[in-house]
């Protein structure tokens, strides 16, 4: 027998040396690759900068009253957002790496001890989900310190709150994991399903809420201002973590060391007992959790066709019959995992929010400045959540063919049919769901039928550009290596797609959109009432038009040509 | 080396083993045999300590795998039938990675990783990253690893899957001589002429259950027939009792 190993040391050492190699592979074979994800990391982060510049700045220039309480409010709500996101990624990322991956199993049969396999997996997990928070956070925070004049200090401390903050929701995530898997009952697609609806209807009911107060604060010239501010008590109680983190960049802002100190004290220890909580249960539970998720299997399920296949069979008659089967069989592969609906249920519901969160506020009452400024907002909104989603769910398709691809490589179809079929599944679904909820809320705030009409084109125009995108890019950069959706989406393919996918929706709404609601705000403003159209504000929609069609040609060429370019 | 008291696996309401006994001595090579699906990986991940009874004990060198799951792991290297290497590391720095976690000093495991690079001839591909590995490379690479902590009780699960024909009788020479210095070997396999060439004893399982278990000779007897292993495996097989797993 050899002696005790000091794990926690040959862990690290295997961190270092995989990260070690993986750098010096993408320089040596990728550095192109490499460079690109350096750079629209740096575009994303520039763009957020400038964007929370320009917002920070115009709060000091305009005088606006309250600034103070509403900046604090946006950082409350930032921070709850962003936790509650690193929630989610942190908790799917760690129950994969602990639960699912070969590695996983390599080191469990081995003297590695349960709690060091979990914290190597823990701080793989938290760094890949958190790089996005950093993207987006620093950014922020850099652009209100540079408008708001804080003392050095503020800079100083800022990394030791956001990787302080990283630690909490990831570990209340890997702790919920563990548990979940640990004590979960065995019928545990049910349990799944129904907490997953409970946490999306909490979420729901809290967020129209919030819509509601927003509303009325925009209605009333902003003398509700308390009553929108009063919707976040939930989440700037002095329990909030999200809270502690506001409390603490505001005391450095304002130049109070110690007032900064303290709530900077309260998310690390915070962060770190939870942690060891974790690290605990892991010690305890992980191998058993590991075994009842391995044994728990179910009856024997008999799978059937569904009406819904012959449904989007119908949707896509348009197509020749091996394609149309081609998009039944990816439509089947999506509804029969569960995983991709508790996310679609998410991204549904939000969008929903999106689109509709002020249409009964506003049926009858809605002042012309309102009707234009929120259904542009819910137009962007939908939009987004649309990109997110297609970048999801879309992108991945290719790359998840993997090791498989050669089975459809020998089937009768061309690979340009094979991703003509992955495109028209994504515009079928896309197209169906952006239009019904934007249809939807702009009849209902009543904007007038030139308004709904131009709406409806330029969503068109970016459901079936973002389709194009994400399934040419997919095809364009596949990654046949990992099987871990998730991870594909945050690699360097998946950031590229994401960027461009903005890009584009931003020039489309830009082009298409953002003249004619521009037009109607000023003339609402001078005069009070509904102005007829002036025709120039449509001048931007042939060229959206043209860049829609270019977004479907391009990608899907570049994808089509580099697909039948790989070797299986 | 293995001993298994009246163990049983539910997996939800299927029975993957159901009262199975076995005690495998230390310095044997035992095969396992069985159809698809007849509980053998099951079987195996249970003396790993990847997955534990529904009831009955499992242990390895008198440790139980439920409560000194960790001090018998040390003494078990495991070859899945589908191997793991970290993709970024090279088949050397994976060597290194797996004495250290054995715990093994640095002059002893430069020692051992020297003797298994030559032993399974790694050392044309030992410093390139094994995501370049081909399926022979890596089961290769594998088996080294799984050797360098000089473990007491290797198992493996369908060795020779991927390699070729000179790979397969070097493998075939090595766990004889391993078992023959000492080593349990557990083997898990399909193809019956290497169970027959190269096994001190044979147990065939069916549906959850150990149908046969002994030599060549014994399982004759049992069958009350001469003839070759595949002859034994299939009547005995299906001679199996159709209600042996319960509740499916």
């Amino acid at each position: 027998m050899h002696t005790v190993a000091h794990q926690p040391a040959v862990f690290r050492r295997l961190r270092l040396r995989l990260v070690r190699n993986a750098l010096r592979t993408s320089l040596e074979t990728g550095r192109l690759r490499f460079f690109t994800m350096i750079l629209t990391s740096l575009l994303v982060a520039g763009f957020t900068f400038a964007t929370g510049w320009y917002l920070f700045h115009q709060l000091a220039a305009n005088k606006i009253p309250f600034k103070g309480a509403i900046v604090a409010s946006l950082f409350d709500l930032l921070f709850f957002t962003l936790g509650s996101m690193l929630v989610f990624s942190t908790g799917i990322i760690l129950y994969a790496s602990l639960f699912t991956a070969p590695e996983a199993r390599y080191l469990l049969t081995s003297p590695a001890r349960a709690d060091h396999i979990f914290a190597t997996k823990f701080q793989g997990a938290v760094a890949f989900s958190s790089w996005a928070f950093v993207v987006l956070g620093v950014p922020i925070f850099l652009s209100y310190g540079l408008t708001a004049g804080v003392p050095w200090f503020f800079y100083a401390l800022l990394p030791a709150y956001l990787l302080g903050y990283v630690l909490l929701p990831g570990s209340v995530s890997a702790l919920a994991a563990l548990l979940l898997v640990r004590l979960m009952p065995r019928n545990r697609r049910q349990f799944v399903t129904i907490l997953i609806l409970g946490l999306v209807t909490l979420g729901a009911v809290w967020l129209v809420r919030l819509g509601y107060s927003a509303r009325h604060t925009l209605a009333t010239g902003g003398r509700e201002l308390d009553e929108l501010i009063g919707q976040f008590d939930l989440i700037r109680s002095g329990f909030a973590p999200n809270h502690w983190m506001t409390r603490g960049l505001m005391a450095a802002a304002r130049g109070d060391l110690l007032e900064a100190l303290i709530p900077l004290a309260l998310v690390w220890s915070n962060g770190l007992v939870v942690y060891l909580v974790a690290a605990f249960a892991a010690k305890r539970l992980y191998r058993t959790a590991f075994d009842r998720h391995a044994g728990g299997g179910r009856g024997k399920k008999i799978y059937r066709t569904s009406v819904l296949d012959r449904i989007m069979s119908g949707l896509v008659f348009y197509l020749d019959r091996p394609t149309r089967l081609l998009v039944v069989k990816d439509f089947r592969t999506f509804r029969r995992d569960p995983t991709q609906w508790a996310l679609l249920i998410l991204f549904g519901t939000l969008m929903l929010l999106g689109a509709t969160n002020f249409r009964q506020y506003y049926k009858n009452d809605l002042a012309i400045m309102d009707k234009y400024a929120l259904s542009l907002m819910n137009l962007g909104g939908t939009s987004v959540l649309l990109c997110a989603g297609l970048s999801r769910f879309i992108y991945p398709l290719i790359s998840l063919e993997g090791k498989k691809f050669w089975i459809l490589g020998l089937m009768p179809v061309s690979r340009r049919q094979i991703l003509r079929g992955k495109f028209a599944f994504a515009a079928t679904g896309s197209l169906l769901i952006a239009e019904t909820l934007i249809l939807a809320s702009d009849v209902l705030i009543g904007l007038p039928p030139a308004g709904i009409v131009l709406h409806a084109a330029a969503v068109a125009v970016i459901a079936i550009g973002l389709s194009a995108i994400n399934v040419g890019l997919g095809a364009y950069l596949p990654n046949f290596r990992e099987t871990d959706p998730s991870k594909i989406v945050v690699g360097f393919g998946g950031t590229v797609n994401m960027v461009i996918g903005l890009s584009y929706l931003v020039a489309v709404v830009g082009l298409m959109v953002v003249p004619f609601h521009v037009s109607q705000l000023a003339e609402g403003m001078k005069n009070q009432a509904d102005a007829p159209f002036n025709p120039w504000v449509f001048a931007g929609v042939p060229v959206g038009l043209a860049l829609g069609a270019a977004a479907v040609i391009l990608p899907l060429r570049a994808g089509t040509r580099n697909l039948e370019a790989i070797e299986f | 080396m293995i001993s298994i008291m009246n163990v049983s696996k539910s997996y939800g309401p299927k029975v993957a083993v159901q009262g199975l006994s076995l005690d495998v001595p230390a310095g044997e090579l035992f095969a396992f045999l069985g159809p698809n699906g007849a509980g053998k990986t099951t079987t195996i991940k249970m003396i790993c300590g990847l997955l534990f009874p529904t009831s009955g004990t499992v242990s390895v060198g008198g440790f139980d795998l439920a409560t000194q799951g960790d001090r018998a792991r040390a003494l078990v290297s495991y070859v899945p039938d589908q191997p793991f290497l970290y993709e970024k590391l090279t088949g050397r720095e994976f060597l290194q990675f797996t004495a250290d976690l054995y715990g093994m000093s640095a002059e002893r495991s430069r020692e051992k990783i020297a003797e298994a690079i030559e032993l399974f001839h790694l050392d044309e591909f030992a410093d390139d990253l094994t995501e370049r590995y081909s399926h022979g490379m890596r089961q290769r690479t594998v088996f080294a690893a799984a050797l360098v902590h000089e473990p007491k009780l290797l198992i493996a699960d369908e060795p020779t899957v991927g390699l070729d024909p000179k790979s397969i009788r070097e493998l075939k020479t090595l766990l004889r001589e391993l078992a023959e210095n000492g080593m349990t070997v557990f083997l898990s396999t399909h193809t019956l002429d290497i169970a027959e060439e190269l096994a001190d004893r044979i147990g065939i399982i069916d549906r959850g259950q150990l149908l046969g278990c002994g030599t060549l000779e014994d399982l004759r007897r049992q069958a009350a027939m001469d003839g070759s292993l595949e002859d034994l495996f299939l009547k005995i097989t299906e001679e199996s009792p159709a209600t042996a797993v319960a509740g499916v």
